[in-house]
């Protein structure tokens, strides 16, 4: 499942405020199980963050209560593997946002497409050519609507299906899942 | 919680034929699709296999392949493919593989067979053989044109502003000469700035004449009263409905207030919609000198801009600036009477190539000749000399410029007698080789335009018996039509050859009109067809049973198709100035245009490919 959360800032408390995702498998990505959610913050908005993501406090507040998309993601999440570029993000902020609401830090699995990138192409000049429109551009994969968190979903996904074009076919998601 | 997939219905909206469904079933299609990856080289589809997908590229481009060898296509972003396949149930014939890496979106089958019994365009579009796509293409055509009638409000093209007008009170004899002082042919009869009626030259005669009514009559008393009135707003295509419903050609306009702005006529109408050409006939048969008939055939070229930009058919267009040609060319050879005095024996003025077929458009160079009576003396070839050189020269000046092939009256190889003509005839069909038939084929698209209509009538019919007998000249002509190489289509900046492609642009008028015209001439003459037009030629083909009517039909839309791009570009090189000219470059064609050229490319290959089966067959 690619996910994809947008935040408010890059601090480690971040809040979640949209969370969007779309199934992937080897044999394609499935557009029907496309979702996207606003997530419930009630807290001041950092300015930097909002001229990014254009989610700003009104729409924060109308959004999910954290605990109804905990337990969407559940739901939806259960025994997935997460797809994201830089997953680490992804995967701290369900630990967060889990203990937060649940008590309890759910343990997931990812697969990182950036960390896949500098796997398959280690010798890249600087951070700004493994950032996820570069990359993309790289696998002649279209611009994306970046900053929706269901289009960068959509991205990351389509941008694995690039990547496993690249490895040979009998390749186990053990190889490429992040830990 | 949100579904929505904004960037991938923007896409969506801007491939054919999915642009034309609104925004709420484009965004359902979008939750159909299945996202998939190709790298380049990769076959994404395999001849034979079977599936049950549409595919949209979204990125990156692809190559189909009949049954895996001849390239049949190449497709770049907005390109769908693979739906004959789903027409045939999912049987696949062409592979097709990634040219570059490629991002595809798949509808699966049933939502293509949904969209298609939803609208008859779409259906149309997805066509299954190119014939039906071109037909619908010529028919779009056709339909976007009349939208300019809808669309040109009456409001610029009124000439009399004010408008010439009387009071009802005013005598006949005054109002007919306020008419004859400005020189118009309506007249509003106005009551306090409000319009009550008009007077017209044929009240005038009808009403007053003819009547023997009094001159001093006030005008009140035959006008026509309260007369039929336009609003200035009113399209073009509302007033020639309101004059043709009423059977007048005047109709006042009005303003919103209801002054009146001025009388719209027929002949303002015609001269909008480029009938400019009927002016422009009348000036070349009245030109009396060649200096009046060099000014009047320079405006052929701004009236065939007209007629493109006011929506004629690309039929029409030729058939008005042929029948402008000839008449340029009629009147040179009578104004060449009038300098060297009557000729000393009949003479007939024919042309040859497109003029002769009716087919010319702007730009393109004299193909003449005159045949002579079998009784003429030398001082009659010195006459007909002279005769020639002064009709080159003037036609020239008239924009036919000087032909390259020395196809043209001043020289002496195109003044022959009657005898001399068949004798050269005779030796192109009796005696063919290929050099001889590359030069010839022209000829045997002829026309009289001038002089004695019997000489030109014994040549053409002499030809036309003899071509259909020979049929080692059949076969040499019809392997000249094979000379031609048929682009396979347009990709990005390319144009598509069989073995090579890196072609820039491509010559609309030698890589597609004249191979049509090739298989018409051949299949004509081979059938001793007396029609000389390519159009008339496949109608008499496929009347006579001589070919299938659907092969006949596709042709045409073909030869239209392509003369309708020809005709635009044309006419956009004349707007800016450049003479005209026939290389169209790949970037002046939308997607769909490709698209339809491409079919067109199809049908002449296989319009060229039966005349090689059915007629070269007399060549080892």
């Amino acid at each position: 499942m690619a996910l994809d959360f947008e935040l408010d800032g890059l601090a480690r408390g971040a809040h979640v405020l949209q969370a969007g995702w779309v199934a992937v498998s080897y044999g394609g990505i499935d557009l029907f199980s496309a979702r996207s959610t606003d997530v419930r913050s009630l807290r001041q908005l950092d300015d930097q963050a909002v001229i990014v993501h254009g989610i700003g406090e009104q729409r924060a507040r109308g959004g999910a209560a954290l605990l109804d998309t905990v337990d969407l993601f559940l739901r939806e999440f259960a025994g997935k593997i997460i797809v994201a570029h830089g997953a680490s993000v992804e995967r701290d902020a369900i630990a967060r946002i889990s203990k937060a609401a649940l008590g309890l830090a759910i343990p997931v699995r990812t697969v990182c497409t950036l960390a896949l990138e500098r796997k398959l192409k280690p010798n890249l000049p600087g951070g700004e050519a493994y950032r996820l429109a570069a990359t993309r551009e790289r696998y002649n994969l279209p611009a994306h609507d970046q900053h929706d968190a269901l289009a960068d979903a959509i991205a990351a996904a389509e941008l694995l299906l690039a990547q496993l074009s690249r490895m040979s076919a009998d390749t186990r998601l053990g190889a490429i899942e992040s830990h | 919680m949100n579904s929505e997939l904004a960037s991938i219905e923007t896409f969506l909206k801007t491939v054919p034929p999915l642009d034309r469904l609104d925004g709420e079933r484009i965004a359902a299609l979008a939750r159909k699709i299945s996202v998939r990856y190709f790298r380049a080289g990769q076959t994404i589809l395999e001849a034979g296999s079977h599936n049950e997908h549409l595919f949209i590229i979204r990125s990156g481009a692809v190559e189909l392949r009949l049954a895996g060898e001849d390239l049949t296509a190449r497709m770049e972003v907005g390109g769908l493919f693979a739906y004959p396949s789903l027409l045939r149930g999912g049987e696949v014939r062409n592979t097709t593989v990634a040219l570059e890496d490629t991002l595809a979106y798949l509808l699966p089958a049933a939502e293509f067979h949904r969209l298609r019994d939803g609208s008859r365009e779409v259906r149309d579009f997805f066509a299954e053989n190119e014939s039906e796509r071109l037909r619908s293409a010529v028919r779009d055509l056709s339909q976007k044109r009349s939208i300019i009638l809808e669309e040109t409000s009456i409001a610029g093209l009124q000439r009399h502003r004010p408008p010439v007008s009387c009071q009802p009170d005013d005598r006949i004899a005054d109002a007919a000469k306020t008419m004859s002082e400005h020189s118009v042919s309506t007249l509003a009869v106005c009551e306090n700035e409000r319009i009550c009626g008009i007077l017209t030259d044929k009240d005038l005669r009808n009403r007053v004449v003819a009547a023997r009514i009094d001159l001093d009559t006030p005008v009140s008393e035959v006008m026509t009263p309260d007369p039929v009135l336009l609003p200035e707003t009113a399209s073009l295509s509302e007033a020639m409905a309101r004059m043709t419903a009423g059977g007048f050609r005047h109709v006042p306009v009005v303003s919103a207030e209801g002054d009146l702005r001025s009388i719209l006529s027929a002949t303002d109408i015609l001269a909008f919609l480029g009938d400019s050409t009927i002016d422009t006939g009348t000036k070349v048969a009245k030109a009396r000198n060649r200096e009046a008939l060099i000014a009047a055939a320079q405006s052929i070229p701004e009236g065939f801009a007209r007629m493109e930009s006011s929506g004629f058919h690309a039929s029409h267009v030729m058939r008005f600036t042929s029948a402008l040609g000839e008449a340029v060319h009629r009147r040179a050879a009578e104004l060449a009477e009038i300098e060297f005095g009557p000729p000393p024996c009949p003479y007939a003025l024919v042309v040859f190539g497109s003029l002769a077929r009716g087919e010319q458009l702007v730009g393109s160079d004299q193909d003449n000749g005159l045949i002579l009576s079998d009784d003429i003396d030398e001082a009659g070839e010195q006459y007909f000399e002279a005769f020639g050189e002064w009709l080159s020269d003037l036609l020239h000046e008239c924009g036919f410029v000087y032909c390259k092939g020395g196809i043209m009256a001043k020289n002496a190889a195109q003044r022959l007698t009657l005898s001399g003509w068949r004798d050269r005839f005779s030796q192109w069909i009796s005696e063919p080789d290929e050099d001889r038939i590359l030069r010839a084929t022209i000829f045997f698209d002829m026309r009289v335009v001038s002089g004695n209509i019997e000489l030109a009538r014994q040549l053409h019919e002499d030809v036309r018996q003899k071509a259909k007998s020979y049929s080692l000249f059949l076969s040499y002509l019809a392997r000249d039509a094979q000379r031609t190489r048929i682009p396979l289509g347009i990709f990005r900046n390319l144009v598509l050859e069989k073995s090579s492609d890196g072609q820039k642009v491509f010559d609309a008028k030698k890589q597609a009109i004249l191979p049509i015209t090739d298989i018409a001439r051949a299949l004509s003459l081979a059938e001793g067809s007396p029609a000389v037009g390519t159009l008339e030629r496949l109608e008499w083909l496929a009347e006579t049973g001589h070919m299938a009517r659907s092969d006949a039909d596709s042709l045409r839309d073909a030869m239209l198709f392509v003369n309708e791009l020809r005709i635009a570009h044309h006419a956009e090189q004349l707007r800016s100035g450049k003479g005209p000219d026939n290389a169209i470059a790949p970037g002046e064609l939308s997607p769909l245009e490709r698209d339809y050229l491409k079919d067109s490319f199809s049908v002449i290959r296989d319009g060229l490919e039966s005349v090689k089966r059915n007629m070269a067959g007399g060549i080892v």
